[in-house]
């Protein structure tokens, strides 16, 4: 069992350090919001201390780093149903939900190594000091949202069939996730529905908890530490026990089993 | 090693494997064969575990599959009909990637990989992306990827479809020399009937019944001593005038087969000097398993049950 974690751990790094360009651009694209947006926006409503906004928004955009990171790796199982992985994980003499479960520490992993990589960024361009760094509540608040966020594509990568939907995921999951999640700005004042979904959102904790640790002044934290820490590891263990549900409903439907040949089923 | 008993599967109203019983000792290599949609995938898939039979019970060494599945799959080797590797990981990798999902330590993952590359060669290649490989290479990393946890049961479902005659060769050497060193049993399907000639025991299904099996020599035997196959355009009106018994012939497109039996009164040297003059090809031969396939599904045969 714990040889199945190194394969599909070593596995997952592999292509994700494979893939030159979108590691890239999962280290650029924050930093990209922090100066356009934070910067643009900031613009706007800093007046009396210059460059607080910014300064506000880095666990936000340490959380997105994450968010792309875990979720984008965990989605890839789509991939692995389509090519014929899964079921070839399937024939191995492990339970499913160990699969599952496999899966997504690999991607919580991958998401966490390119948290790390921009904090380093952040920490060269003086956005984060190695004390916040190495604090181990910054650690775990990285570690509990890069592991929700790897559930949370576990759990639309089981409820989908192949990866012609991405746009739609896109919009539909990571971009509401991220907005309504106050990475960008406090939502306690939103309108009622808003707020409700923030609040339903579990990225919302993770996002808290890092505002919590970095602690920049400007944006409170809206939520305890204990009720963050518990809505992300039950969020994850609800997305493992349902995933692996869902994947052991399709094996016996056999959806996973016939590939190609026309058969889409 | 392997044995099933009435078993089935049901795809809503469809019946894909019906009432199938099999017995297949140890070290023995199996041809599972049928047309097209006959349900030798679902049957493989069943004896593998991963569809659970809609009825019927299936043992492999002893071990109830639907009890303990787990333990069953430690015995079974799976090469599924399409590839299922990583086409951007390296043969290695993939390699290694299923190595541990089976539970073999690094060490022992690498050491198996040095005794697994050179059986198809493939120690130049284990760097390479496995989408950079040739057809007949993939081919050879799945099965290498099937058997790589050394399993006693080994389904190998069209495994040399689409491949040149030199890759097939390899892989049913390779298979040859799984049988006689490791006594591995080879669970076999595939449309190339000449293929399953050296195989112990055959099954011909059809509609996911059991329509014929035993040892393909046996069975050819059975069938008939001679063949005589001739090719003319107009072919339905000599047959008509040869006045043939319904089960000693069979038409395929604009080619007559007449087949020869101890207890049929068919001469062929007769049929052969009536229409020598208006006939394209003519020519008498040996029988083979693939005019027993052809005789079976054009159901001609009065349907054994087995
Ligand atoms: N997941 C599925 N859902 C519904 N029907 C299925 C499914 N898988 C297979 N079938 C049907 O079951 C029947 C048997 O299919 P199967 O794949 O076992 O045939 P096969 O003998 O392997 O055919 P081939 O030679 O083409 O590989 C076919 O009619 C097929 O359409
Ligand atoms: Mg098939």
């Amino acid at each position: 069992m714990l040889a199945a974690i190194r394969a599909v751990l070593v596995r997952e790094l592999i292509k994700m350090f494979r893939q030159k360009s979108r590691l890239l651009s999962a280290m650029v694209r924050p930093l990209i919001w922090l100066f356009v947006i934070g910067g643009g926006i900031g613009s706007l409503i800093d007046s009396a201390t210059p460059g607080q906004y910014q300064r506000d928004i880095v666990p936000g955009i340490i959380g997105m780093t994450i968010l792309f990171g875990s979720m984008l790796s965990s989605l890839s199982t789509v991939y692995d149903k389509e090519s014929g992985i899964m079921r070839m994980m399937i024939v191995a003499p492990i339970p499913t939900y160990w699969i599952v479960a496999c899966k997504m520490l690999a991607s919580t992993v991958a998401g966490s190594v390119q948290a790390a990589l921009v904090c380093v960024l952040l920490l060269l361009l003086g956005f984060l000091s190695p004390a916040i760094m190495l604090n181990p509540s910054f650690l775990l608040a990285v570690g509990l949202t890069a592991l929700a966020c790897a559930a949370l594509g576990m759990v639309t990568s089981a409820l989908s069939d192949s990866l012609d939907n991405f746009a739609s995921i896109m919009n539909f999951v990571i971009f509401p996730v991220f907005f309504l999640s106050g990475a960008l700005y406090p939502v306690r004042d939103l309108p009622a529905p808003l707020l409700l979904v923030s609040r339903l959102n579990p990225f919302s904790y993770g996002v808290d908890l890092m505002k919590r640790a970095v602690d920049s002044g400007g944006m409170a934290s809206d939520f305890g530490v204990a009720l963050s820490v518990g809505v992300l590891v039950g969020f994850s263990l609800l997305a493992l026990v349902f995933s692996s549900w869902r994947l052991h409903q399709e094996a016996r439907q056999a959806r996973l089993f016939n590939l190609a040949g026309g058969r889409s089923r | 090693m392997i044995l099933a008993q009435g078993i089935s599967k049901h795809y809503g109203a469809l019946t894909a494997v019906d009432g199938l019983s099999l017995d297949i000792p140890a070290g023995q290599f199996f041809g599972l064969l049928g047309p097209n949609g006959s349900g030798k995938t679902t049957t493989i898939h069943m004896l593998a575990t991963l569809l659970a039979p809609s009825a019927g019970s299936i043992l492999i060494d002893g071990l109830d599959i639907t009890k303990d599945p787990l333990q069953a799959r430690k015995k079974i080797g799976l090469v599924f009909q399409d590839s299922s590797l990583d086409g951007t990981l390296s043969v290695e990798q993939n390699l290694l990637f299923c190595a541990g999902l089976q539970g073999l330590s690094l060490k022992a993952s690498r050491e198996r990989l040095q005794e697994l590359l050179p059986l198809f060669d493939l120690q130049d290649r284990r760097h390479a992306p496995v989408a950079s490989l040739s057809g007949g290479m993939r081919r050879a990393v799945d099965i290498l990827r099937g058997i790589v946890h050394r399993p006693r049961v080994l389904f190998l479902d069209e495994p040399t479809v689409g491949l040149d005659l030199p890759s097939r060769k390899r892989i049913w050497h390779f298979v040859r020399r799984q049988i006689a060193e490791h006594g591995m049993t080879v669970v076999l399907t595939t449309h190339y009937l000449e293929e399953a000639a050296p195989c112990d025991q055959v099954c011909f299904i059809r509609q996911g019944q059991a329509i014929a099996r035993g040892n393909p020599d046996a069975l050819v035997h059975e069938f008939g001593d001679r063949i005589l196959e001739i090719e003319a355009s107009d072919i339905a009106r000599l047959t008509a005038q040869l006045h043939l018994k319904q089960n000693d012939f069979l038409m395929e497109g604009n080619t007559l087969l007449v087949r020869e039996r101890h207890d049929t009164q068919v001469s062929l040297e007769e049929i052969q000097q009536q229409l020598a003059q208006q006939v394209e090809t003519l020519r008498i031969r040996k029988p083979n398993l693939n005019d027993v396939f052809l005789w079976l599904t054009s159901g001609t045969e009065e349907e054994k049950t087995c």
